[in-house]
């Protein structure tokens, strides 16, 4: 099954891993900066406010940069990062869930919803995918972390796998769950959205 | 009513994004016209992968996270206050690695690994008993026990079926493997096609081996074919001759 999405290899990963293997003075401002956008990405959908995703950033890089001198090179270098962060949220989700605030509550009932809220406006079109936004931070963490890695980090599934430590074919179910869910979640709102 | 082609599910998300060979498609198309469940699925995933594939344009720039000297101060704050802890830690592992702890440990993880290879002796031998089948939350009375010329006439999906296996065949294309299970060695008129799809990594039975396929039943119409297929995916049992 060919399952691959984008390349995942960043351009400037080969020079960076290059730079960190001989430990190049600066290397950590490099990584930082190329990477601290995407982590901080993530780390906003799995904390859900600004707030949070700052402190999992810094936690994230601290152990980057910590286990730069002990990482090995076998996976790329981007994956190794992934991977440190989604270690980091996970353990963040766990000793601190979120309270479930049902969509309805924060946009008010389906019915109230105006569906043709001036549909050519920027800002709107901009509400609608704040609304899909926040019903992914909704779902089950395992579900809203592969729907991330996918939708707004367009990882492959086989990098997928290496970052979550599971089977592609676990990433596929996974994957269809939680699209499942977030239709299921969204469906009040197919109108609007 | 569930469908048990969970091989055919995973593919679903790549088939929407047109990502599959021709091959696929044409095989997932097949099941999508015989399956309602199915195809009421696509439909959901359809939805939700329309809706997720627009989390890409509110892409957070980089200019919203904290820049790198901003995070130093952090990092060189947060180094301090985690370091005790860290050296605390590994002053209590110094403590416990004493001969005589690691020699209890080491005893107690073989004790642990003796039973287990005791509770899995079956499984470790390579067999495949009713009981592995049964295990789990699969119920196998949806998996209604037909002998092969009954299949003509059945109306479920799900069947159980006994027979003796001819003719295995690998295709190394599709990387699929089929083969012919008829009712007895003597009347091989009486038979239907076995294929197992790769991701289900399902062994291939022996030849001339007597087995019961636990699968979805169907009737393969092309030209040149003409025969009812049972798929298995729930399991291939052994049997005795």
């Amino acid at each position: 099954m060919a399952l691959k999405t984008r390349p995942e290899r960043a351009p400037e990963e080969d020079h960076l891993t290059a730079a960190a293997r001989r430990g190049e003075p600066g290397i950590f401002r490099e990584i930082y900066n190329t990477y601290r956008g995407r982590v901080y990405n993530l780390a906003l959908y799995s904390a859900g406010d600004p707030a949070h995703a700052q402190d999992l950033l810094q936690a994230v890089f601290l152990k980057v940069f910590r286990g730069l001198r002990s990482f090995r090179f076998e996976s790329s270098l981007a994956t190794w990062i992934y991977r440190i962060a989604y270690n980091e949220f996970r353990e963040h989700h766990r000793r601190r869930k979120p309270p479930f605030v049902p969509l309805e509550a924060v946009l008010g009932s389906a019915h109230e919803v105006d569906p043709q809220p001036n549909s050519h406006d920027q800002h709107a079109r901009r509400e609608r995918e704040l609304i899909i936004q926040r019903a992914v931070m909704q779902l089950p963490f395992h579900m809203r972390e592969v729907v991330v890695l996918k939708y707004v980090e367009g990882l492959s599934y086989d990098d997928m796998s290496r970052v979550l430590r599971c089977a592609p074919g676990t990433v596929a179910s996974r994957l269809n769950r939680a699209l499942a869910a977030l239709e299921e979640r969204l469906r009040p709102f197919r109108e609007f959205l | 009513m569930s469908c048990w082609r969970f091989d055919l599910r995973k593919r679903m998300l790549p088939y929407l994004e047109a990502r599959l060979s021709e091959s696929e498609t044409a095989r997932l198309e097949r099941h999508l016209l015989d399956c309602e469940t199915c195809r009421a699925l696509l439909v959901r995933l359809r939805a939700g992968h329309q809706m997720a594939q627009r989390l890409a344009s509110l892409e957070i720039q980089n200019a919203d996270a904290p820049d790198f000297e901003a995070e130093m101060a952090g990092f060189t704050a947060a180094a301090s206050q985690d370091r005790a802890p860290g050296l605390a830690w590994r002053g209590w592992l110094d403590r416990l690695a004493t001969p005589r702890i690691v020699t209890a440990l080491s005893a107690v993880v073989l004790l642990q690994l003796g039973l287990l290879v005791v509770s899995n002796r079956g499984v470790l031998l390579g067999e495949r008993s009713r009981a592995s089948v049964a295990r789990g939350s699969i119920d196998l009375a949806e998996f209604r026990p037909l002998t092969i010329p009954e299949l003509k006439s059945n109306t479920q999906p799900h069947v159980a079926t006994e027979g003796y296996v001819e003719d295995v065949h690998t295709d190394q294309d599709e990387g699929t493997v089929a083969f012919k299970l008829v009712q007895s060695p003597q009347n091989g008129s009486s038979f239907v096609v076995c294929e197992i799809m790769s991701p289900i990594q399902m062994a291939s039975p022996a030849e001339g081996s007597r087995v019961r396929v636990y699968g979805v039943e169907r009737y393969d119409a092309q030209e040149n074919r003409n025969w009812y297929e049972v798929n298995p995916v729930l399991g291939i049992v052994p049997l005795k001759p």
